[in-house]
């Protein structure tokens, strides 16, 4: 077995939270009988965010409940979706009498199980929104009739935008509008060169040969969607900019949040190299980064990886990502 | 000024054809003067049939849950079996800890067992129990009561799970199933008629899911491979079915069709 700092394996996410939360008991609780993840002290009179999904991805969700970003958060068991009952419980937590977004990422577990949680929620009189994020440029294939793409890191960016309208006072109409907003321009890619793995196994999800990359990867540990050989930090970037430029139909002139995202085992110091090469590469084609951040925030256990997401910026949507936040994983 | 009317008809039985027409099955007949009910305490009767039916235990029952596990890891994901197991654990824990008084209390603790387990499936079910629990306010439902939730049921299922006939899922037996009892009730059929040609619907339309290539659902990413494999989706929907037969004829379920 690889060594891992773990008790045992079936408790390992309960224990995670129980610690992120005796690190943080000034922001945020966590209740061990229904799993949720809440403000220590909760907001009054504000539109309420909840979001969730399977557990492995932290510091998501649980470590952006805070101030300016989530009120609730509802973690699953590793890699599953919360149950219907247990989203339902963290969205009626969430309300303080003004309705509730439920910023979900795209799964066909999560979708489900929110979608009926937010159904079980109107028997409690509890309006909700849904924001669906589908930002996996990877799993982006033109076609209708598939699962869509993949909801992976501008999950961050949307809990960070509508947080900050929400703590503003905006309505549930308008936090679900600029979060679907958010959602619908981001885009991610993400690549790794070693796969996470789970608490108590043995091998890592999948075995790279040496001197190749895993280009496409998501964030339950699946393989991606090409392999490309291995190369220095500013030519693995390249093939994550790049593709995130031809999307967006960046030009020049075009201006951009960019979040450079760890996977989970990726060193600070390569995530700044990582970032260094986002940046160059955005300025050789004459985009301009508005506002950036580099950091573990959005993994897939300990994948040794690291993912792009590029969001076109307005005047709109920098007040708001600029707006005090407050949580574990982030604050400014 | 609106001309609609104040409240909207809840039941549609008792709208008329003008505001409510299904399109997918005809206007039923009318309403006949003697109302066929279901069998005192059929709620109980159902929920401990549907708990014998899947669960390892001393009731006698079948204990599915596991074969239907074993169906899933040849054509799916391989959790179903575990899944079910969990939710029906979890309503037969609640049901113990507090006996309902009614047909409402037993199938809200059978979908509350479901909505509280993960997966795909856990949720379909447990809204689709939802339905089945609201359609009677207190007491026991008549056979047309019953039909109505039914066929709200499996509308839940498919607004959610976006599956149709053919694609391999639990719908390829609740619909048939819906439309059947539907029929049976047009029709005035006594109950215990209704719910077996019901039964009969659904395992009819499991059984056939075994020649179909998956178009929802798991086993929908395996391709070929799962041909040959009954859904065990639908398998267990049309046990659910057959334990409701047996709810009202008092005679026991027969799943030997599953393996058969």
């Amino acid at each position: 077995m690889r060594p891992q700092i773990v008790n045992h394996p079936e408790n390992a996410t309960e224990h995670a939270l129980e610690g992120l939360a005796l690190t943080h008991p000034h922001l945020i609780a966590h209740d061990p009988v229904t799993g949720l993840v809440t403000r220590a002290r909760p907001a009054r009179d504000k539109v309420g965010l909840v979001s969730g999904g399977g557990s492995g991805h932290e510091p998501l969700h649980a470590g952006f409940v805070g101030t300016g970003m989530l009120d609730v958060a509802v973690p699953g068991a590793l890699y599953a979706s919360p149950t219907a009952l247990q989203v339902q419980a963290g969205t009626v937590a969430a309300d303080s009498g003004r309705g509730v977004v439920q910023i979900v990422k795209n799964y066909t577990g999560d979708v489900l199980n929110f979608r009926i949680a937010g159904e079980l929620a109107e028997d409690e009189a509890v309006l909700t929104e849904v924001v669906l994020v589908d930002d996996d440029l990877a799993t982006d294939r033109g076609d209708a009739d598939g699962p869509g793409r993949r909801g992976t890191a501008a999950v961050l960016a949307v809990e960070k935008i509508c947080g900050a309208a929400s703590e503003a006072g905006a309505g549930l109409a308008e936090v679900a509008a600029l979060g679907r907003r958010v959602a619908g321009r981001a885009r991610t890619i993400g690549l790794a060169l070693r796969a996470g793995t789970h608490p108590g196994a043995a091998e890592p999800a999948f075995v790279l040969p040496d001197g190749v990359i895993e280009l496409g990867v998501g964030i339950h540990g699946e393989r991606g969607t090409g392999r490309v050989p291995l190369a220095d930090a500013d030519g693995l970037i390249a093939h994550l900019v790049d593709p995130l430029a031809e999307a967006l139909a960046l030009t020049r002139g075009s201006s951009v949040i960019a979040v450079v995202n760890g996977l989970g085992g990726t060193s600070p110091l390569e995530l700044s190299i990582a970032a260094r090469a986002t940046h160059h590469r955005l300025k050789d084609l004459g985009v301009t980064v508005a506002r950036s951040l580099a950091g573990t925030y959005v993994t897939s256990l300990d994948m040794h990886g690291v993912s792009v997401t590029l969001l076109p910026a307005d005047d709109d949507l920098l007040p708001l990502w600029d707006a005090p936040v407050r949580t574990p994983a982030l604050t400014w | 000024m609106s001309t609609a009317p104040d409240t909207a008809p809840e039941n549609p039985r008792e709208s008329t054809p003008q505001t409510v027409v299904p399109h997918t099955t005809p206007l039923p007949a009318p309403v006949p003067s003697q109302v066929t009910t279901l069998v005192d305490g059929f709620g109980g009767r159902w929920t401990t049939g549907i708990l014998a039916a899947f669960l390892q235990g001393g009731d006698g029952g079948d204990g599915r849950a596991e074969e239907l596990g074993r169906l899933d890891r040849l054509a799916g994901d391989g959790d179903f079996g575990t899944n079910i197991t969990s939710a029906l654990d979890r309503a037969r824990q609640a049901l113990e800890a507090e006996p309902p008084q009614d047909y409402r209390g037993w199938l809200t603790a059978v979908s509350r067992g479901f909505l509280g387990t993960g997966g795909t499936s856990g949720p379909l079910f447990g809204m689709f129990f939802r339905d089945l629990a609201r359609c009677c306010d207190t007491g026991e439902p008549t056979l047309a009561e019953f039909s109505a939730g039914l066929t709200a049921a499996v509308a839940t299922v498919q607004r959610y799970g976006k599956a149709e006939v053919g694609h391999k899922t639990m719908v390829d037996a609740l619909v048939p199933a819906a439309r059947t009892l539907e029929a049976e009730v047009a029709a005035g059929s006594q109950a215990a008629d209704a719910l077996a040609r019901t039964a009969d619907a659904a395992v009819e339309g499991a059984r056939g899911t075994a020649a179909l290539l998956a178009r929802r659902g798991r086993a929908s990413y395996v391709g070929d491979v799962a041909r040959g494999v009954l859904d065990p989706g639908a398998a267990a929907a049309a046990i659910v079915l057959q334990a409701a037969s047996a709810a009202q004829s008092g005679t026991t379920v027969d799943t030997g069709w599953v393996t058969a």
